[in-house]
């Protein structure tokens, strides 16, 4: 099997050191749950709509009420969507070469995305482990709040389609806060 | 005027020097200067010239509502010189003066100004109509304004979005406490100050008031929780308090536009000192006391050598002081509070000579200063729904009823020493904070991705501020004398007179009827002069009159400003780099930039016909459908059937709306147990998903189907041409015979290396042909796989142009192109899929109307040529012969290269649908040709031998 190929295609000078950067993220296993919130497999995900929480090595966000995103490594992310009950009507789709997915650390991330996304990103209303789904620069991409460490970061998902672009609107915003690109 | 020597009180830097032209004279100004200042201390009086006599005009306010103060700076017009802070080389000049400022033609226009009247234009202007052409050359050479330079390069505006739980709109003392009151709460607060310092009025006053003007600055940027914008202007409020702030400072931007959603928002723009209408009172050397102490306290320029004061407040009375200060000559201080009064401004062109004052005393003087009162810039509260009333003893307008969640203070609630102001502010502020907490709580509460709250929110905090008293003040608005009253429209106390006798009693329509208070300014100086001139017309108080209602913006924005970063979203499919490499010439179709040929599209459908070709068809829409009732759904939206569809299989459908009209159509293939994969056109995606939840949500809740959009999740290739199955068995452990593998039938597996691939035998070029859909991390590996293994086969990419001659050459239609609004399934011809036995599907009632009776629905048929070298072009129109009565048009034309002729589909009317009948296709040049109705939608291999192999 090849080597899974990013949408980010271009090459930017890396930044690892920099206290804000954008990572490509692509990657990461992604699957798509839909279940009914009764159902047995919602009870399992065990988080309710705009919530998320890390669990067996993978990121479980409640993206919609009915639809949840596991996020992780893919043993991890195959292991634990396995384990989701099937009970009822359930689907579970794979995501990872649908979705773009990068991630944006560092104080001042927040005032990056206010850049590119009309959402309120104040600790009250978009707390660590938050999901939202919102228009980044006219595309749209659910977002989850995922500090590492003490550095507040989010997870940025979008249509494949659009990660080129939406990468390189995030970079312009993060223009002024002098923000990098990490590997 | 010129500099004085260095003060205490100047904002000037003289260690750093600024060299720009002025109307191509080299001047000198220092930082810290706005471009007017520098100008003023050089000794020009004369700044511009008035709109429609050409007048010339010296500064009246020296800030940013000037309206004398517009200049051109470089390939910036409309900049306003008393605001925009000088720069190092910058080229000043004039605007709309021929052949100089000092000497401006146009200034014959005064000579005629009694015929110029209110109204001048719409009366003269108006007929005959024919004439409006030529008037409209003329005219256009009065307009007023700078030099817009249309090869200018665009520079970077910015948008950003906020959330601060209050915005400050005024960052002078009352601005200033109300913010340290909020943020002493934990408010994150947004300090909004239009000028290019804290401070308001402090600034230009005392040593005392700018002491405090300092220490209030500091704690303002030294406070975490507030955010200070200078140069910055709230201008707009709208709903839920989305308050729009213009931002002009930003370092890397020109400017910003911020769009702030404050939970409070305190309003706090001090006051606006007004002019006072008397003759002459445009002359050069006429100016308001702000502006006399605005340069000679920032700025440290003298405004004059013999000055006339009249004053009816403080601001007046320290002009006197400041003046002295500055050496100038104070000749006579009128009083307007014991009854002193200005009659007239008399002189030459470029300056005051003489004040004649109300006692008939003539005074020799080159300089005017007036402190008549204030107009209360109420804009942000009129938005919120206020009507401000008008109080005779303060004589100026205050808010009547705003919003809880707006807070007025500073002179826009009353007046007060500097400490009042403080006190009133600091509690408004606080307040603001306690509502603004208030309003968080409910947000909170109705936001599940939230903090929790402990609390329900309660009761909105009362308002138990104290308010500010309100001074007396004479009301000072026209002297005995007819004078300007709207300097940037050239609007005098007289035309509103003149306009009122009209019949033009409303204030709002005789500001529409005249144009007073529609410039630049935006009524911030002129209102309530044009309604203190309007109630004197009709003999009634201003009360009575009203006052306009202020619209945003509250200052004019730059059109940059509200375009903002321009966001506009392009997908790309995971093959586009290779794309790129090879040049192919892209292609916009709707977000999607996709290739539309690799150099020659003709060669590319040769290829595909003779040998084998690559497209890259990622856009095309693709849905998973997973569930028991997924037959039920696609039964309600298709119009044929798909019970029977067996595992492998793939069908082709046909999607109406309720009307019958075609809306979409493509392929969906029964994947496995209760899974299926449906393909829409590439512009159709997002409204078939739409569609079919729109089913599933409201009509049939119970069906159990989740439809995921996919489409990117696969890269999508279609090999086409003879020698596909060749090049594909090369790469597939799928058992591609046509036994095992026939035409519409769909396939799962590994391809070039890489699992879950999914692939079904059809075609949109009437080919032999493979649609491959392969995960997007691996679609370009697959491709160049491909064309690596297929290289001795011929194989070579085609791009959408050539698909959309093959595609033609077959006759099969696309939907949006072929169909449009008003098609109706009928007219492609495809009644054969229309399954009218069926429970039930999107637009079968009426669809059950149109099989009974097609014969007024128009016919989509091939159309050839009578001359095969004539394209006609597409929307070319079909009409009857020796007649104008359309029949129809041309929907499709290509060159063939396979047939070597013009290929045609169109939509006729059902009466020229046989095959056979003879056409008359209008060209767009005019000409007529004849063409003829084929038999058959394809114009090649119509049977589909080809593909079938």
């Amino acid at each position: 099997m090849s080597d899974f190929a990013s949408s980010v295609t271009k090459t930017y000078p890396e930044a690892a050191d920099a206290a804000l950067t954008l990572t490509d993220v692509s990657a990461t296993a992604k699957t798509l749950i839909r279940a009914d919130i009764t159902a047995a497999a919602a009870q399992d995900l065990g988080v309710a709509f705009g919530a998320s929480r890390v669990v067996d090595g993978t990121l479980v966000a409640a993206t919609r009420p009915t639809e949840w995103v596991v996020l992780g490594p893919e043993p991890q992310v195959a292991a634990y969507v396995a384990a989701v009950s099937d009970a009822g009507h359930v689907s579970k789709v794979d995501f990872t070469h649908g979705r773009a997915l990068f991630r944006i650390t560092g104080a001042d991330a927040a005032k990056v995305l206010e850049k590119v996304c009309s959402i309120d990103w104040a600790d009250n209303m978009m707390p660590d482990g938050a999901v939202v789904s919102a228009s980044l620069a006219k595309v749209t991409c659910d977002i989850i709040r995922n500090d590492v460490g003490d550095a507040r970061s989010y997870f940025i998902m979008s249509d494949r389609s659009s990660g080129q672009y939406l990468f390189d609107a995030i970079l312009d915003a993060g223009d002024e806060f002098n923000m990098g690109v990490a590997p | 005027m010129i500099r004085l020597p260095q003060q205490s009180s100047e904002v000037i830097d003289r260690g750093a020097p600024l060299r720009f032209t002025w109307n191509d004279k080299p001047v000198t100004g220092f930082a810290g200067d706005t471009i007017a200042s520098a100008i003023a201390a050089s000794g020009t009086r004369i700044f511009a010239r008035s709109m429609k006599y050409h007048r010339p005009r010296g500064l009246l306010t020296a800030d940013f509502w000037d309206p004398n103060g517009f200049v051109q700076v470089g390939d910036d017009p409309n900049v306003r010189a008393g605001h925009r802070l000088l720069e190092n080389g910058m080229d000043v000049s004039a605007q709309n003066v021929w052949p100089s400022l000092d000497y401006d033609i146009k200034a014959a226009n005064g000579v005629v100004g009694r015929f110029l009247t209110a109204g001048f234009y719409y009366k003269t202007f108006m007929k005959p109509a024919s004439l409006w052409p030529t008037y409209e050359k003329v005219l256009a050479q009065f307009a007023p304004g700078g030099k817009v330079d249309l090869s200018s390069p665009p520079r970077y505006h910015d948008k950003r979005y906020a959330h601060p739980d209050v915005v400050v709109a005024g960052g002078g003392p009352a601005g200033m406490a109300a913010a340290l009151g909020a943020a002493l709460e934990g408010a994150r607060v947004m300090l909004v100050e239009h000028n290019h310092h804290l401070g308001g009025h402090l600034l230009w006053g005392t040593d005392e008031d700018r002491a405090a003007a300092a220490t209030l600055a500091e704690q303002c940027e030294a406070a975490e929780n507030i955010e200070v914008l200078l140069n910055s202007t709230v201008t707009g409020r709208y709903e839920d308090n989305w308050c729009a702030i213009a931002q002009r400072s930003h370092d890397k931007a020109v400017e910003r536009l911020i769009k702030a959603r404050a939970k409070t928002l305190v309003v706090a723009p001090g006051l606006i000192e007004r002019p006072y209408v008397f003759a002459g009172n445009d002359k050069p050397g006429v100016m308001l006391a702000g502006a006399a102490r605005r340069l000679i306290n920032m700025y440290s320029v003298k405004p004059g050598e013999r000055a006339v004061v009249l004053t009816a407040n403080a601001e007046g009375d320290q002009a006197v002081d400041a003046l002295e200060r500055a050496g100038v000559d104070v000749v006579a201080v009128v009083d307007a509070r014991t009854g002193g009064n200005v009659i007239a401004a008399h002189g030459g062109a470029k300056s005051v000579e003489e004040v004649e004052l109300g006692d008939g005393r003539k005074i020799e003087a080159d300089l005017l200063i007036t402190a008549v009162g204030w107009t209360a810039p109420t804009s942000l509260l009129n938005l919120a729904g206020d009507r401000p009333e008008y109080d005779p003893v303060a004589a100026r307008f205050f808010s009547s009823k705003v919003p809880d969640n707006i807070l007025v203070a500073g002179g826009l609630a009353g007046d007060g020493s500097l400490d009042e102001l403080l006190i009133h502010g600091t509690a408004t502020g606080e307040l603001a904070a306690r509502r603004a907490s208030h309003v968080a709580a409910t947000l909170q509460s109705l936001t599940p991705r939230a903090e929790s709250i402990a609390a329900p929110a309660g009761d909105m905090p009362a308002d138990n501020r104290n308010p500010l008293a309100r001074d007396n003040h004479p009301e000072l608005h026209r002297s005995t004398t007819h004078g300007i009253v709207d300097y940037s429209e050239d609007v005098g106390s007289k035309d509103l007179f003149a306009a009122a006798k009209e019949g033009y009693d409303s204030v709002e329509l005789i500001k529409r009827f005249t144009t007073a208070t529609m410039g630049p300014a935006q009524g911030k100086l002129e209102t309530v002069n044009t309604v203190a001139v309007l109630a004197e017309a009709r003999g009634e108080t201003i009360s009575e009159v009203g006052t306009t209602v202020w619209r945003p913006p509250y200052a004019p924005v730059t059109l940059g400003a509200l375009g903002g970063r321009i966001f506009e979203p392009v997908r790309v499919s995971s093959i586009q780099p290779w794309h790129e490499a090879q040049r192919a010439k892209p292609i916009l179709a709707g977000q999607w930039i996709r290739p539309e040929h690799y150099g020659n599209p003709a060669a590319e459908v040769r290829n595909v016909r003779e040998n084998v070709g690559l497209i890259d068809v990622s856009p095309l829409g693709k849905l998973d459908l997973r569930g028991p009732d997924v037959p039920k759904l696609l039964e309600q939206l298709y119009t044929n059937k798909w019970q029977k569809l067996p595992v492998g299989g793939v069908r082709y459908g046909v999607m109406c709306a309720e009307d019958g009209i075609v809306m979409d159509d493509g392929v969906t293939a029964h994947l496995g147990d209760d899974h299926y994969l449906m393909t829409t056109t590439s512009s159709g995606a997002a409204r078939v998903w739409e569609w079919a939840e729109n089913w599933l949500q409201t009509e049939h809740p119970d069906w159990k189907v989740h439809v995921t959009p996919v489409t990117t999740a696969f890269t999508s290739i279609n090999v086409a041409g003879p020698k596909s199955r060749q090049l594909v068995s090369r790469l597939t452990d799928v058992d591609l015979t046509p036994d095992s593998f026939g035409y519409m039938q769909v396939r799962q597996g590994t391809v070039a290396g890489v699992d879950d691939c999914i692939m079904w035998r059809i075609g949109f070029t009437g080919e032999l042909s493979y649609e491959i859909h392969v995960p997007s991390g691996h679609g370009l590996h697959v491709w160049e796989q491909l064309l690596a293994e297929g290289d001795d086969l011929g194989v070579k990419p085609f791009g959408l142009e050539a698909q959309r001659i093959m595609r033609l050459e077959k006759g099969h239609f696309i939907v949006g192109q072929d169909t449009d609004g008003l098609t109706k399934m009928p007219t492609v011809g495809l009644n054969g899929l229309i399954k009218l036995d069926k429970d039930d599907f999107a637009g079968k009632a009426e669809l059950s109307y149109a099989l009974a009776d097609d014969s007024g629905l128009p016919k989509l048929v091939a159309i050839q040529t009578a001359d095969p070298s004539i394209v006609p072009e597409e929307a070319s129109q079909i009409v009857r012969a020796g007649t104008n009565e359309i029949l129809g048009r041309i929907t499709s034309s290509r060159m063939s290269p396979t047939l070597k002729r013009s290929i045609c589909l169109g939509q006729v009317a059902s009466e020229a649908a046989a095959p056979g009948t003879t056409l008359t296709v209008v060209m767009t040049t005019g000409e007529r040709i004849t063409a003829k109705v084929m038999e058959h939608h394809a114009h090649f291999d119509p049977e589909g031998e080809r593909l079938r192999v």
